[in-house]
This record gives structure tokens, C-alpha cells and sequence, in this order.
């Protein structure tokens, strides 16, 4: 019988399936890998088993029990933690404060600060970790934050950790510091789940591997019977669901773009071109400095230097209104943050960017604007009751077609988009990549950031990989391959 | 797309068609259970002043003639309701645009004194008692000019102080909210400082029919006017709705967000400059005590009015709708007879009602749009 099992887990989010009746198990004391490209699943099922989200159906059995955590505290008490990307933990207190919080040590109802640095210091000195015990959490990195994190699992008796990419924004000190550490908690019975797309960590640290896609469970096996490369067939194996783009067929238009030695917050030395008729597309893993490129060529990094060259005149650094003003627009990663103003409807959010289009004297044209608008919006396809409809109420795709449609409201030459399809449901996502194909035709240069390899390959006229900040390789449509593109992403 | 925008406009009338309604019924009731009441009856003289009509009784006495009159729905009390509304929604205007913007301005009470005893120091110069010979015209147009300059440069204060410093407009307006009132004190040492050119207050208290003092009526419904168009119909205006409603995108899409800031905090010490000139201009004098709890006054009118503390939500019609129903409570109150020190609860009361009641309505609305 297995320690942990998973039978039919099914999970929806608002326009995407993360999980359909995903089922497989996990050995006691094992340390367990679950791997998938961006959008598999493969950290919904972590958090699930964590209490962080709950199920829509299927079922959770542990040691011939079912089980279903409601939240994390109700999965802690089962004896599962999970160490998080995100806060933890309140920052402004110290780590021996965050360590006890949940039970305090009182001693005539007040506060025995002596007893609770001695819990702190001994849950710290289980896992062998140095830290002070009354610095404050906000001091720390992040891995220290995730030593802290280990050692308040260990500290509530925790016996299956969950860590979800625990090492994607550590340094490589930290992450030996951790891939030690991890053996020492094996080494004591724990059972970990390792979330991660870094093969050569989960061939290093794991004995089994179950590898996600598209939210199905596609393999689980003993990582001594399998190998790199057939994970990484299993990982992107599927059908390609659209049809080849026309851009690539037309020939490549004038040079609209030079970067050259392009450093910014995260990224250093950066040279490249693009040409109307070319869609330019960016890969690397999460944090490989991309989303960080795009915002530089925006201007809204404060930090960047180097020279940006749009149809032959230097943009003003760090200014958004002189690289609007140049034609370029961004379409960002973030949707509900950065792309839109949810408290308004599609008509303002379309029309946010190129106001002075249908500006006299100050004061707006209704008509212009509707006009332009709704140009726009049946052009790209948008599915609304009205323009007047609040945005937030649209589905994933759609809203994506407004924040898209922001941009050609303004005749923009250079279209950036960073992860255009996330959370975007499957037919959708095919739409949105014709329209990128129909507005490359139509002579925009287009800069597509992306972790999906077949959305990169399909589109693409070219590939730049990233990879810490670094350009790594220009793969030309010929060269384009899965494993050519996966082995530059991680370095192998 | 004609018929979409028709719906829409009938969805914003519903919007402030809720307050309307409220007034109404708020109307109605006081109609109903205030009962009458016995006025002394007025007249026009031949100098076109108004004054009390008298009958000469059975004992050849003079006797003032009274009559029956409904105690909330006469001239009277609609003039007063009308002028003391007007005050304040000026200010819970500027108000508006500060809350859509995601800010909050707590020194417009302040703002208010200093700009009233400040122009007032003008006004005095220029008065019977005043030291200048120039003519009182001039006077009078240097006053306005203070009064007005003063509560725009307490905005450009605030506001630039919140950028530069970047510093939440809470605290930088907590200490303003102080210091302008500090200043004013210092400048009058406390005293109240009045006898203004005699054509100033003339001007101001200008009425017409039974007491309705139709400048400041004026004024407010051509702030209340400017401040709508602005906020619907100016490019300007929309991007205070965006900045409200998501600073990091408004910031991805150009807009100079600091700017958008800026000027929000202007017109709400503009708006607070021109209140106080109106109601020295009415009462004749000014203290440094002026205007005190006026800021939450302002912001309770514009919340009640529709405006979302969280910000991209409100509009121009709401604040003074909202003022008015305000200012329809507190009359009530003394209409009805109800005890003058319930009047702070009942007005409490009614803010939290007016929020939750939007949340309700918010809730609903997007169960039908889930719906549909």
C-alpha cells in the first residue's frame, strides 16, 4: 500500500482545467518529483495535498485513509506543510516570534520571551541552521526564509513536506545548502514532494518522478528507470493544435529595432534585433531575466542602461511615454495587476493607453472612441455583451484580447507580450495565437515572451533563450527543437 | 452600439437613481410626520426689502401676522437646506476626486480656515473699519483671489509633499490638517476677524424670493457641473478613474500617475478655498476655528454619494446628492423635535448604513452578471 495517494483529482480555475482526474502515488519516505511546464498542474496538486486549495472532485487517501484538508492549518494537523514561494510569515516580527506564533509560550498569561527563544533555537538547531533566533524575518534572503519555513514544518510534526520550486530564486550557495539539507530530513523519514522543472536537481535529490501535462498525470516511475531526455519527450509530447503560422512565410520587413548592451535590474548584455514581420520569441525558466527585458525596453526599469534604437532614433531611457510614443506597447505577464483596471468596463480599458487619440480641448469624443474601439475589438474577436461590460467579468482570454487591444488602438509597430496565453483556456489561447500570426502579417514586430515550448516553436520566427540574465543561444526556425530549446533554458 | 450606450446611460441614472430615492422618501417623511408650524408672514417693502407684515389689532396695537405653513416643505427651510447643502458639497466634490483617485485628503477643514481668515485679513483692509482707501472693488477682487490662491497652494502643498516624499496621503494631510490650522491661528491669535467691504457681503448674501441665497446655490451647481464633466467626459478625468482603480496599470499604460495625483489634491484645496470664501462672505467673519470636522463631513457626503474608498469608484451627482442627504438628516432631526445631541449617532448611523447598502447592491449585481 502506498503512504500517499492520489485518485482522480480534478480542479478547475476560471477559464482553465489545471487538473483533470489526475491519479498516482507516493512511497513513504520518498522524495517524490513532480514536474510539467508552466500550466501542467504540477503545483496545483502540491497545494492541494497542502490545504491551500481544495479539490473539485477526486480523492486523497494517506496510510489507507482518506483524507481532505480544507485549509493548511487542517493539513498541518495531518502532518503536512508546505514551504511557499510566497510570504510565509509576518515580516516584521523575529524568526522565534514566527516559529511560535501559532502557540505562544505563556507563563502568568503573559508573554515567556525566554522559552520561546529556547522552542526557537532548538527547532532551528534540528535542521543544523545557524540563524539568530531574534533577527527580524524581513532581514532574511530567500532561503533562509525556506530554512525557517523547513524548520517550522519540522517544529508543528510535519511528515510529508511539499516544496514548490524551492531553489528558482535561490543562489547556487543556497541550493547546495538545501539539497543538504533535504537529504537530512530523508534521512529522518520524511517524505518530500519536490516541485520543480530543474531536471538535474530532481535526478540529484529524487527517487520517483511523475510528470504533468496539460493538468493529466502522463508517467510516474522510479527516476533509475528513466532518463532526461524521455522526461522532456513526456513533458512536451503532444499534438500541435494550430496550424503553421503565414508570417513565416512573407519576407522579413525593415529593421525596427537594435538593442545593444541592454543591462537591467535582472539581466546584463543584452544585443538584439527585430524586423516588421518578425515574431521574436524569448525563452528561459521563471526568473531567467525576461519579463525584467520587457519592461526595460517599456521604460520602466529605473536601473537600465545601454542604447534601445527604434527605427533609427535612441529612445529616452527609462521612459515609458518617449517608448509609447516609438510604437512600442507591452502587453504584461501580469494581467490583473498590471494590464488592466478591473473596476473599469471594456471601452475605458481599450482606450486607456491612446486617449489623446480622441482627445479635443480635453475633453474625450464618446464617438471616436467607440468607434475605434469597437474596430479593434471585432477585429481581435472579443467576446462581450458590450463594450460597456466591466472587464473583470470577461474570461482569461478575452480580457487578454483588451489588454491586446489597448495597444493597436494606438497603431503600435512593436508589439511586446509576455506570456500572452497564461490562464487562458485551450481554444482561446489558439486564437490568440492566429491573431499574433494575422498582426505580424499585417507588418507589426512582435516580441513574444513565453515558458510554453510548442506556443514558442509555432509562432516564433526566431528564438533567443535566456537563461540568468543572459542571452544563451538564437535559434533560427530551422534549429528549432524541443530539446535544443529545453537544453539551453536549463543550461545542460 | 447605440443601444448599448442608451443602456449604459439608463445603468448610471439607476446608479445615483438609488440616492434620489432616498431623498424622496427622506423628503416625504419629513413632509409627513413634521407636522405645522406657525411663521411670521413677510413682505416686500417699496425699497424691495423684505419685511414682517403686521395688522393693526382690536386695541389698535400692532400684531405680527402668522401663518400655517408645513414645518419641512416651505421656502424657508428649503432655502436654508439649499445653502447649508452648498458648503459642503463644494467641498465633498474635491473630496470625490481625491477618494476616486485612491487618496484621502483630511486637511480640508483646514484648508478652509486658513484660506477664510487669510482673505478675510484682505477683505478687513478694504472694509468700513480697514486702512485702505482704494476702492472696495479691488478689494474685493483681491480677497477672492487669496481666498481661492490660498486653498490651491494647501493642494499643491499636499500633494507635492505625498509625492516627493512618498509619504500616504493619510499621514501627510494629518500633519497639514494641523499645521494650516496652526497658521491661521497664529495669524488671528484666535480672534474672529470680520467687517468686510459692504458690496462683498452684499454679493454673497445676494436672495431672492422667501431668503434663498442663490450664490452659493450658483457656485455649488457650477462646481458640482465642472467637477461632473471633468470626471466623465475629460481624458483628464478618466485617467483619475484608472489610477483608482489599478495605480500599477494606469502606470503601464503612460499616464504620469504623480501628475493624476497632483491635481486631484488641487482641486480638493481649490474646492475648499472656494467654500470658505462663500461662507464669509455669508457669516461676516472669520476664526481660525472655522471648519472644524468639515474634513469628515466631506468624506462621509462622498461616500454615501458612491465613492469607494478603495478607489476608481464615485461621481460628481453622488457627492452632492450625498451632501444633501446629510444636510436632510441634521434638518430632520431639528424638524421632528428629536433631541439635538442624538443628531451625531443618527448621521454615523447613516454613513455605515449608505456603505453597506452599496455593498449590497455591488454583491447583487454581480450575482445577476455570474448569472447571466
Amino acid at each position: 500500500m502506498s503512504f500517499i495517494e492520489f485518485r482522480n483529482i480534478s480542479k478547475r480555475f476560471p477559464g482553465v482545467q489545471a487538473l483533470d482526474k489526475v491519479s498516482f502515488s507516493i512511497e513513504l519516505g520518498s522524495c517524490h518529483a513532480l514536474i510539467g511546464e508552466n500550466g501542467a498542474g504540477k503545483s496545483t496538486i502540491g497545494k492541494i495535498l497542502a490545504g491551500v486549495y481544495t479539490a473539485d472532485s477526486g480523492e486523497i487517501w494517506i496510510e489507507g485513509k482518506r483524507v481532505s484538508p480544507a485549509n493548511p492549518l487542517e493539513a498541518r494537523t495531518l502532518g503536512i506543510s508546505m514551504v511557499h514561494q510566497e510570504l510565509a510569515f509576518c515580516p516584521n516580527l523575529t524568526i522565534a516570534e514566527n516559529l511560535c506564533l501559532g502557540n505562544l509560550p505563556r507563563k502568568w498569561g503573559w508573554l515567556d520571551r525566554k522559552e520561546m527563544l529556547r522552542q526557537a533555537k532548538a527547532l532551528l538547531g534540528e535542521i543544523d541552521c545557524p540563524l539568530d533566533p531574534m533577527l527580524l524575518m524581513s532581514m532574511l534572503t530567500t532561503g533562509q526564509e525556506q530554512m525557517v519555513q523547513i524548520a517550522a514544518a519540522l517544529g508543528s510534526g510535519s511528515k510529508v513536506i511539499v516544496m514548490d520550486e524551492p531553489t528558482s530564486s535561490l543562489s547556487a550557495h543556497e541550493s547546495e545548502a538545501l539539497f543538504h539539507l533535504i537529504e537530512k530530513l530523508r534521512s529522518r523519514g520524511i517524505t518530500l514532494i519536490y516541485v520543480s522543472h530543474r531536471m538535474e536537481e530532481l535526478f540529484r535529490l529524487c527517487d520517483a518522478i511523475t510528470v504533468l501535462r496539460d493538468g493529466q498525470h502522463v508517467s510516474t516511475e522510479p527516476i533509475k528507470t528513466t532518463s532526461k531526455e524521455k522526461i522532456i519527450h513526456q513533458m512536451v509530447g503532444r499534438e500541435v493544435l494550430f496550424k503553421a503560422p503565414r508570417h513565416r512565410e512573407e519576407s522579413l520587413g525593415a529593421k525596427v529595432l537594435e538593442v545593444t548592451n541592454l543591462k537591467g535590474r535582472q539581466f546584463s548584455g543584452i544585443n538584439f534585433e527585430l524586423r516588421e514581420k518578425e515574431v521574436l520569441g524569448f525563452g528561459g525558466l521563471v526568473g531567467a531575466g525576461r519579463s525584467e527585458l520587457a519592461l526595460a525596453l517599456m521604460g520602466l526599469d529605473p536601473e537600465a542602461t545601454g542604447h534601445i534604437i527604434v527605427g533609427g532614433k535612441e529612445l529616452k531611457p527609462k521612459s515609458i511615454r518617449s517608448s509609447m510614443a516609438s510604437g512600442i506597447g507591452l502587453v504584461p505577464e501580469d494581467r490583473k495587476r498590471q494590464g488592466l483596471v478591473l473596476s473599469m468596463n471594456c471601452r475605458e480599458n481599450a482606450s486607456l493607453a491612446g486617449l489623446e487619440r480622441f482627445t479635443h480641448a480635453g475633453l474625450v469624443s464618446d464617438r471616436q472612441e467607440r468607434e475605434c474601439v469597437e474596430k479593434y475589438t471585432s477585429r481581435l474577436r472579443v467576446k462581450t455583451p458590450s463594450l460597456e461590460t466591466q472587464v473583470a467579468s470577461l474570461s482569461g482570454g478575452n480580457q487578454q484580447k483588451i489588454a491586446l487591444a489597448k495597444w493597436l488602438v494606438r497603431d503600435c509597430k512593436i508589439l511586446i507580450v509576455d506570456e500572452p496565453t497564461r490562464g487562458v483556456d485551450v481554444g482561446a489561447k489558439a486564437e490568440i495565437h492566429e491573431l499574433l500570426d494575422e498582426l505580424a502579417c499585417s507588418g507589426v514586430a512582435i516580441i513574444m515572451i513565453s515558458s510554453e515550448l510548442p506556443e514558442l516553436m509555432n509562432l516564433s520566427s526566431r528564438i533567443l533563450i535566456m537563461r540568468d540574465g543572459k542571452l544563451q543561444g538564437n535559434l533560427s526556425h530551422k534549429e528549432f527543437s524541443q530539446n535544443a530549446i529545453m537544453r539551453l533554458m536549463a543550461g545542460i | 452600439m447605440t443601444r448599448t450606450g442608451l443602456l449604459n446611460s439608463r445603468y448610471l441614472r439607476l446608479q445615483e437613481g438609488g440616492l434620489l430615492l432616498v431623498i424622496l422618501i427622506l423628503g416625504l417623511s419629513l413632509t409627513i410626520f413634521g407636522g405645522k408650524v406657525d411663521r411670521p408672514k413677510f413682505e416686500l417693502n417699496s425699497a424691495g426689502e423684505r419685511q414682517r407684515v403686521f395688522t393693526t389689532g382690536a386695541d389698535g396695537e400692532k400684531v405680527p401676522v402668522f401663518e400655517s405653513c408645513n414645518k419641512f416643505l416651505n421656502a424657508q427651510t428649503m432655502a436654508q437646506l439649499a445653502k447649508d447643502t452648498s458648503f459642503i458639497a463644494i467641498m465633498a466634490v474635491g473630496a470625490t476626486f481625491i477618494i476616486i483617485s485612491g487618496n484621502i485628503d483630511l486637511s480640508v477643514g483646514a484648508i478652509y480656515a486658513l484660506a477664510s481668515v487669510l482673505s478675510a485679513l484682505v477683505f478687513h483692509r478694504f472694509g468700513p473699519d480697514g486702512v485702505s482707501s482704494a476702492q472696495s472693488a479691488v478689494g474685493i477682487f483681491l480677497g477672492v483671489v487669496t481666498c481661492i490662491g490660498v486653498g490651491t497652494l494647501a493642494g499643491i502643498a499636499n500633494g507635492a509633499m505625498m509625492i516627493g516624499l512618498k509619504v500616504h496621503p493619510f499621514i501627510i494631510t494629518l500633519g497639514t490638517m494641523a499645521i494650516f490650522r496652526g497658521i491661521a491661528f497664529v495669524i488671528t491669535q484666535g480672534q474672529s476677524i470680520g467687517n468686510f467691504p459692504a458690496g462683498f457681503r452684499d454679493l454673497i448674501r445676494y436672495e431672492t424670493g422667501e431668503g434663498l441665497s442663490l450664490v452659493p446655490l450658483l457656485i455649488m451647481i457650477i462646481v458640482a457641473i465642472f467637477g461632473g464633466v471633468y470626471l466623465t467626459r475629460t481624458a483628464a478625468g478618466r485617467r483619475i478613474y484608472a489610477v483608482g482603480g489599478n495605480e500599477v496599470a494606469s502606470r503601464f499604460s503612460g499616464i504620469r500617475v504623480e501628475w493624476v495625483k497632483l491635481t486631484v489634491f488641487i482641486f480638493s484645496g481649490l474646492t475648499a478655498g472656494i467654500a470658505a470664501l462663500l461662507s464669509i462672505g455669508y457669516y461676516g467673519a472669520a476664526t481660525s476655528g472655522d471648519g472644524q470636522g468639515y474634513e469628515l463631513n466631506v468624506i462621509a457626503a462622498a461616500v454615501v454619494g458612491g465613492a469607494s474608498l478603495s478607489g476608481g469608484k464615485g461621481s460628481a451627482l453622488g457627492a452632492v446628492l450625498g451632501a444633501l442627504v446629510i444636510q436632510m438628516i441634521s434638518t430632520g432631526i431639528v424638524i421632528l423635535g428629536i433631541n439635538q445631541n442624538y443628531s451625531q449617532i443618527i448621521i454615523g448611523a447613516v454613513v455605515i448604513l449608505a456603505v453597506v447598502l452599496d455593498q449590497v447592491n455591488n454583491w447583487l449585481s454581480r450575482r445577476r452578471l455570474l448569472k447571466g
